[in-house]
């Protein structure tokens, strides 16, 4: 999740290794390489792809499942080039180190990154096979056709499976430029393809990391002080120890570990330490401090991360002038599987396994923390229980390592929902201060978006980045980028310091920033009496701008906004629902300047102020479709994340301490809560853009828009709750 | 640490407890039966749902040494070869994201078939109104629901 997601990557092939009567490529992309260089030291293969003499088809994903599909998509893209029967390809998980790098899954880019570098690998391998089969019958290569794993002779019938073919194939070169398919001859990349882990799951045999089982392993949980940067003063480890099952109690660098020989048992002894804690200095910290230094933070100028002519005089000459503050709150991932990893530290060597979006983090920050070289650092990939930006930090796996260290023995460490609640990284709480003006027609002359927030500081940031105005632009997706055209823009950053942990949470800095803007833009409309979809397409001339290098594409914007209306029956009157008010929300957004995506939201409210949200009717274009029922379940899925923290749960802070222990407290969106989803996919063969975040922005306004058309209501503080609207 | 009795999937084992462990623990830790998925392990979310003696119960709020003498099935042991309509329909209708909490869901669900043929809408939710899934499959999951009524209803009567 970088602030500039769409590096130009360039991408090449080479034979990896040629391993017995096997294909083996390697699949690169390094920044600023020329396709057809020579192997070099520095060939940095991402994925692999390998056909061995049975014909077996083994792919090696080099991104973590978390539920995205990228286990389904990825090989989709490759099969489709390699021209091979998808329910026979096998999928290996890569681990960092093994020639394999760039493993971070997050920002939505494993589909778009990978799409051409796998495109290529399979074409240049399908190639190589034809080629070889052409050679072995001493026909024309041109006469050779490719068919679901078999290469046939045209003029003959002849027929070679691609097993046959390998150890021939592998001698001759890798062609460096092979032809792609036109989208029009796909016959499995935009076709409903079903999870590949599906059977595994239904069935209860998928391994996830907490279902690790190793002989030998210790089970551990960790007593930490409930206020960030406080320690242990004293406790009872010989009460801990009298617990059946404890071993030990070993202190290590986040709190006091309780390792036993069942995570039942080590609960236990955690409850027995009657930890005293030195809480440190961050005892004051609370929601309420935090706030008003949003709330100062947003009244002055902060670091402008977009200027488009002269937005200040433009306000102060304007006919008309509006002016909100929004307000987006704290929250956290609270995934369902708990966080755990297994680790075993032994004769100078680490292996780690777990569920991790970020494998090569967790052998870097394991490495440095125990002061080992990364090659003495193994870590295996499992199956992930819900990711959303939690498990691309490494804490969980260095503290399994600590353990491990200390006692001498393998071990897993757990974290319950209330401890990742309590001490995990959050999405940080933001302020947005909005003011558009006016001219003497109405029409928007002036547009101000301040956002207020915090940077992320898993990582502290340094004094360079900082001073870069680069660092604030992006950390506020969706304000810098507005894609409407308003003549004067102003978007700025005022930069608040927190202690507690803030981090990627699924679709970042978007959401707040989408809710403020969509929201807001709404409010021009309701002001000058115009209809939000007209609005916003008035709004969407000229046909493109561009802006920190990156192009927004209005056209594709304003084609999924209009459709997205007229699937939902836009203007025409919603049916009652009995004793409830009802309306119609529009909302839309362009993330990471690729996938465009627009949503109408239909809800009613009760007398009581309750919000229902009955449907909501999605369009989307985000290039070529490559599983369009992924695609849908992104969807449905981002939906329902989204309004989670529109209209449920919020982590509060006070005396330093989270305040939610679990769903009980921070509670999620349920099955009576969700809506019917109806999603149209724009027909494209552009490049792919990212389906696991976008699907998340534009929903809370989407929502708000829907209740203040119901209600009158402009509700600008989320969670909303029953009685902004009672 | 008590030694109990405990049938699951048609199979007896003698393990050891402590006193109040809850099942799930015994079942992941003790016999491998990690398909019941340890989530909120306060009652609270349902991924732990396994059946007791034909009912559904969150076995992180059921002491194992109360679980004996009543046969116990988790989704390893809902079918044979993984094609009990709700497994039928849950991947015909592909609801799985990340799936942490669908073992709970089906087994459930599997419950409720049990007692009512052919449910109304009404009735999933209410039986998985306080099953949490993270990932948001929840319009999926109602369709899971109704296809593997039919499902069911289409099989031989046992």
């Amino acid at each position: 999740m970088s602030a500039a997601p769409n590096t130009t990557r360039r991408d090449f092939l080479k034979i990896g290794s040629v391993t017995g009567a096997a294909l083996v490529l390697g699949v690169g992309w390094t920044e600023g390489a020329e396709a057809g260089t020579a192997p070099s030291a520095s060939f940095r293969p991402s994925l692999w792809l390998a056909i061995a003499s049975d014909g077996a088809v083994t792919i090696t994903v080099h991104r973590s499942e978390m539920g995205q599909g990228v286990r389904t998509a990825l090989p989709m893209i490759l099969a489709e080039e390699l021209d091979v029967d998808f329910a026979g390809i096998h999928i290996a998980q890569a681990s960092p180190g093994h020639g394999i790098e760039d493993m971070g899954t997050g920002g939505s880019d494993s589909v778009a990154s990978a799409w051409r570098p796998l495109r290529r690998a399979g074409a240049a391998a399908r190639e190589m096979l034809a080629t070889a089969a052409a050679t072995t019958w001493g026909v024309d290569r041109a006469a050779c056709l490719t068919e679901q794993g078999f290469v046939v002779h045209r003029p003959t019938g002849r027929r070679l499976a691609y097993g046959a073919l390998v150890a021939t194939a592998a001698t001759l070169p890798v062609p460096q430029d092979p032809p792609l398919k036109s989208s029009r001859d796909f016959r499995l990349v935009g076709q409903r393809v079903r999870r590949h882990d599906g059977p595994a799951i239904v069935t209860g045999s998928a391994t996830y990391g907490l279902d690790l089982r190793v002989p030998g392993m210790l089970r551990a949980v960790i007593a930490r002080c409930p206020v960030i940067g406080g320690s242990p003063a004293r406790w009872d480890a010989a009460a801990a120890k009298r617990v059946a099952g404890v071993r030990d109690v070993a202190p290590i660098s986040t709190g006091l570990a309780v390792v036993a020989d069942s995570t039942w048992a080590a609960l236990r002894g955690r409850d027995a330490l009657a930890v005293t804690w030195d809480e440190g200095p961050n005892a004051a910290f609370s929601s309420a401090s935090f706030r008003k230094q949003l709330e100062d933070a947003v009244a002055r100028p902060g670091v402008v991360t977009r200027r488009d002519g002269d937005a200040t005089a433009a306000l102060e000459g304007a006919a008309k002038r509006l002016e909100a503050v929004y307000a987006y709150p704290f929250e956290a991932h609270a995934g369902l599987e708990p966080l755990s990893f297994f680790a075993h530290v032994h004769d100078g060597r680490c292996e780690l396994r777990g569920g991790t979006q970020h494998p090569e983090r967790v052998q870097r920050e394991v490495a440095k923390a125990l002061g080992f070289a990364l090659d003495r650092v193994e870590v295996e990939v499992t199956l992930i229980g819900g990711g959303f930006g939690r498990r691309l930090a490494a804490d969980y796996a260095v503290e399994a390592a600590e353990i491990s260290r200390a006692v001498a023995a393998p071990v897993q460490v757990m974290w319950t929902h209330a401890d990742d609640l309590h001490r995990g990284h959050f999405e940080c709480a933001s302020l947005h201060r909005m003011e558009a003006g006016l001219d003497d027609a109405g029409r928007p002359a002036a547009w101000l978006h301040r956002k207020a927030s915090a940077f992320h500081n898993l990582t502290p940031p340094t004094a360079e980045e900082l001073a870069d105005p680069e660092s604030y632009s992006g950390s506020a997706w969706g304000q810098y980028d507005v894609p409407y055209a308003f003549p004067n823009i102003l978007t700025d950053y005022s930069r608040v310091d927190i202690p507690v942990k803030i981090g990627p949470w699924r679709s970042v800095f978007s959401p707040p920033c989408t809710f403020a803007r969509e929201c807001f833009v709404d409010e021009i409309a309701a002001a000058t009496g115009r209809d939000p979809l007209e609005l916003r397409l008035a709004l969407l001339e000229p046909a493109s701008f561009t802006v920190a290098g990156q192009t927004v594409d209005r056209q594709r914007f304003q084609r999924v906004l209009r459709l997205a209306c007229e699937k939902a029956g836009w203007g025409k009157p919603l049916a009652p629902v009995a004793g409830r008010r009802v309306g119609r929300g529009l909302a839309g957004n362009v993330y990471d300047f690729y996938t465009h995506l627009a949503y109408v939201a239909e809800v009613s409210i009760g007398a009581q102020g309750d919000v229902r949200v009955h449907r909501v009717v999605c369009a989307v274009d985000c290039g070529q479709a490559v599983n369009p029922l992924g695609i849908e379940g992104q969807i449905e899925s981002g939906i329902l994340w989204g309004l989670s923290a529109a209209l449920k749960g919020e982590i509060t802070f006070e005396a330093g301490r989270v305040e939610q222990s679990g769903y009980d407290d921070y509670p999620v969106m349920s099955i009576r809560d969700a809506p019917a989803v109806e999603v149209h996919i724009v027909p494209s063969d552009g490049r792919p853009g990212g389906m696991g975040e976008p699907p998340v922005p534009p929903i809370a306004p989407a929502v708000l828009n829907a209740v203040f058309a119901a209600t009158g209501r402009r509700v600008r503080r989320l969670p909303l709750r029953a009685t902004d609207l009672a | 640490m008590a030694s109990i009795s405990l049938t699951v999937n048609g199979v007896a084992h003698r393990v050891d407890v402590a006193p109040e462990e809850p099942l799930v623990w015994v079942l992941r830790e003790q016999l491998g039966l990690t398909g019941t998925k340890l989530g909120c392990g306060r009652g609270i979310c349902g991924a732990c749902t396994v059946h007791l003696g034909g009912t559904p119960v969150r076995s992180c709020q059921v002491p194992a040494t109360s679980a004996q003498a009543r046969p116990i099935v988790t989704i390893e042991g809902l079918s044979t070869h993984g094609d009990h309509p709700c497994q039928r329909a849950w991947l015909e209708e592909d609801v799985a994201q990340c799936g942490y909490c669908q073992p709970g869901m089906i087994m459930k669900t599997a419950a409720l078939l049990q007692g009512t043929a052919s449910p109304a809408l009404d009735e999933i939710e209410a039986a998985l109104a306080d099953h949490v899934c993270r990932c948001g499959t929840y319009d999926r999951i109602r369709r899971a629901a109704h296809r593997a009524a039919a499902l069911k209803a289409e099989e031989p009567a046992k």
